[in-house]
């Protein structure tokens, strides 16, 4: 029980220890650039005054550092300089992340769980259908994403050129909101840039473990039926390889929202960055560190209660 | 993947390297090129993949693109290097507090995603390509680190580190020559194709979708893509030329990274 519960709170420790670092980090970036951040401002003159004491450049680079992490975790992230001007980071971040955090976990899910059928069917064997799942997964999001929307859209075009069907609610893609577009951010983060492939590999080499293990060989000699068991023991590695994705896939969240015109917290993060609205990007970079921060966080826990053998491990 | 699969990716990778010599004394002018008159030509003897819209050669573009992401991915290469090697290959080789501080800096560094870092940095530095790679590199430096600092850990109390010791062999030598050289070359070389497709990926992502990355009349294999989107009509390889390199390259890099996991090599 102590040992748990030990190794536990090392881990939350680990996570508050990372986020502040993240938070520092991306601050230093910022306070790092030669000469004064305000100047990179397009209206850099006029927001001057206020400013100088919001971020407080009278002080130390320590203390504003401090300063700002104070306020994170008071929830205070400045206020927008140039994407919606005035209005404060918080309020503007939180339906952006809601809707992100959405196409996030579906794409997480999608992923995992077509990786889990594709294992399944390879397992050690397959060896043209396991290459063939790389090489078509490796594209990067972006291309899948345009390829799809052409092919779509160009098949979409001749079949009412010639009459067969309506031009539908969400043509052409990628202008109109619709289900469908979601649907396809989900799918092309799902499966661009080797997130299938590589969640594919590392299934199948936990499978191929779980299935030639001692207890595996010994269920099939009662002649017990082995799916149960196996699942139970991919269940850890299964959230291993999600905690692994999480980064890759909030990187390419980013694009995908911008080719796919999408409205979230990738859209918002790339506009905030073009206008050089610190305070936004700050605060979405600093969110980011949470997501995948949280996500080893809870992926440590979840294996530390399905795996006993963890608890024994220094963490 | 396969012996034939693997010199596929070896040969895809020589070909782009090839390119990028030869945008390099080419002399193309991508401004000089614009000939309205040959708009959307398709491939044929006179141009080998045919025109975009503007009447520009696909091939000489294709080809002038590998300067977008060949020489800053070698850039991002080296300041992965320079970041990860020395931080890495001490931690795994002393371990205790040493290591314990850099896990710690690849934890700070690795939790924000390599592609929001990046964003962040050609945000405050300008996306010319040198910060891109400086940024990519310093992204990717906690991938390498780590991956050595788990070799090494794993290395450092096996027989031939301690018959070095025993021989007198002083410590840079055998953290530099037997492990590092020796017994981790391979891996390093994996690391280094992985942040190679990466930083193809990034650049490419950043020029289709535009304000970041290499900007028109400039040519990358991604506002290759992005300035035929749409265009009815037109010549089809004008987009398909640039979406099948940027295919290939990355999957040649990640299949011959992944060819030394298999062999045992990293």
């Amino acid at each position: 029980m102590w040992t748990a519960l030990r190794a536990a709170l090392t881990r939350a420790l680990w996570f508050a220890a990372t986020l502040v670092g993240a938070a520092f980090l991306v601050q230093l970036l910022l306070w790092a650039a030669p000469g004064d951040p305000i100047d990179l401002l397009p209206n850099g003159a006029e927001l001057r005054p206020a400013l100088e004491a919001e971020w407080g450049l009278d002080q130390p680079l320590p203390m504003r550092l401090g300063i700002y992490l104070v306020h994170a975790l008071h929830g205070d992230l400045g206020t927008s300089l140039a994407v919606h001007p005035g209005v404060a980071v918080r309020s503007l971040l939180g339906p952006a992340l809601a809707r992100s955090a959405k196409t996030l976990v579906l794409a997480l899910l999608l992923s995992l769980a077509l990786s889990l059928v594709l294992a399944l069917l390879t397992r050690g064997r397959r060896p043209v259908l396991r290459a063939l799942v790389q090489l078509l997964t490796v594209a990067p999001v972006f291309l899948l994403a345009y390829l799809l929307v052409l092919g779509l859209n160009e098949a979409t075009w001749s079949l009412v050129q010639a009459g067969t069907i309506a031009r539908p609610s969400w043509f052409a893609l990628p202008d109109q909101a619709s289900s469908l577009r979601d649907g396809l951010a989900i799918l092309v983060l799902a499966v661009g840039s080797g997130s299938l492939g590589e969640t594919h590999a590392a299934l199948e080499l936990e499978l191929v473990a779980v299935l030639r293990s001692p207890f595996a060989t010994a269920a099939r000699a009662r002649g017990q039926p082995l799916l149960g068991l196996t699942l139970h023991n991919l269940l850890p590695p299964l959230l291993a390889v999600a905690g692994r994705r999480v980064p890759f896939l909030l990187g390419g969240l980013v694009i995908v929202e911008k080719v796919l015109l999408m409205n979230g917290a990738g859209a918002l993060l790339w506009q905030a960055c073009l206008k050089r609205d610190y305070p936004v990007a700050m605060g979405l970079c600093i969110a980011a560190a949470l997501a995948v921060a949280g996500s080893r966080l809870v992926v440590d826990l979840a294996r530390l209660g399905l795996d006993p053998r963890l608890r024994q491990v220094r963490a | 993947m396969s012996r034939l699969g693997a010199r596929l990716g070896q040969a895809v990778l020589l070909a782009v390297l090839l390119c990028w010599l030869l945008s390099l004394v080419s002399g193309y002018d991508v401004i000089a090129d614009v000939t309205p008159a040959r708009a959307g030509l398709h491939p044929s003897a006179q141009a080998l993949l045919g025109t975009d819209h503007m009447g520009r050669s696909v091939a000489w573009r294709l080809v002038t693109a590998s300067r977008a992401f060949v020489g800053p991915g070698l850039l991002a290469m080296a300041v992965a290097l320079a970041l990860g090697l020395p931080a890495g290959a001490l931690a795994g080789y002393l371990g205790g507090p040493v290591a314990g501080v850099v896990r710690y800096l690849w934890a700070v560094v690795s939790a924000v995603p390599r592609f929001v870092l990046v964003l962040l940095a050609c945000s405050i530095y300008g996306s010319e390509p040198h910060v891109l790679a400086v940024a990519a590199g310093l992204s990717f430096a906690p991938g390498l680190g780590e991956a050595l600092t788990t070799r090494i850990e794993a290395l450092r109390s096996r027989e031939f580190v301690l018959a070095t010791r025993a021989h007198g062999v002083s410590a840079a030598r055998t953290l530099a020559w037997h492990l590092l050289w020796l017994a981790c070359r391979a891996l390093i070389l994996r690391q280094l194709l992985y942040l190679l497709a990466f930083y193809l990926v990034l650049e490419t992502s950043l020029s289709y979708v535009g304000g970041f990355g290499i900007e028109e009349p400039q040519p990358s294999w991604g506002n290759m893509l992005a300035f035929e989107f749409g265009i009815h009509g037109g010549n089809p390889a004008a987009w398909a030329a640039p979406a099948l390199a940027i295919w290939l390259t990355v999957a040649a890099a990640i299949g011959v990274a992944s060819t030394l996991r298999e062999r045992g090599h990293a």
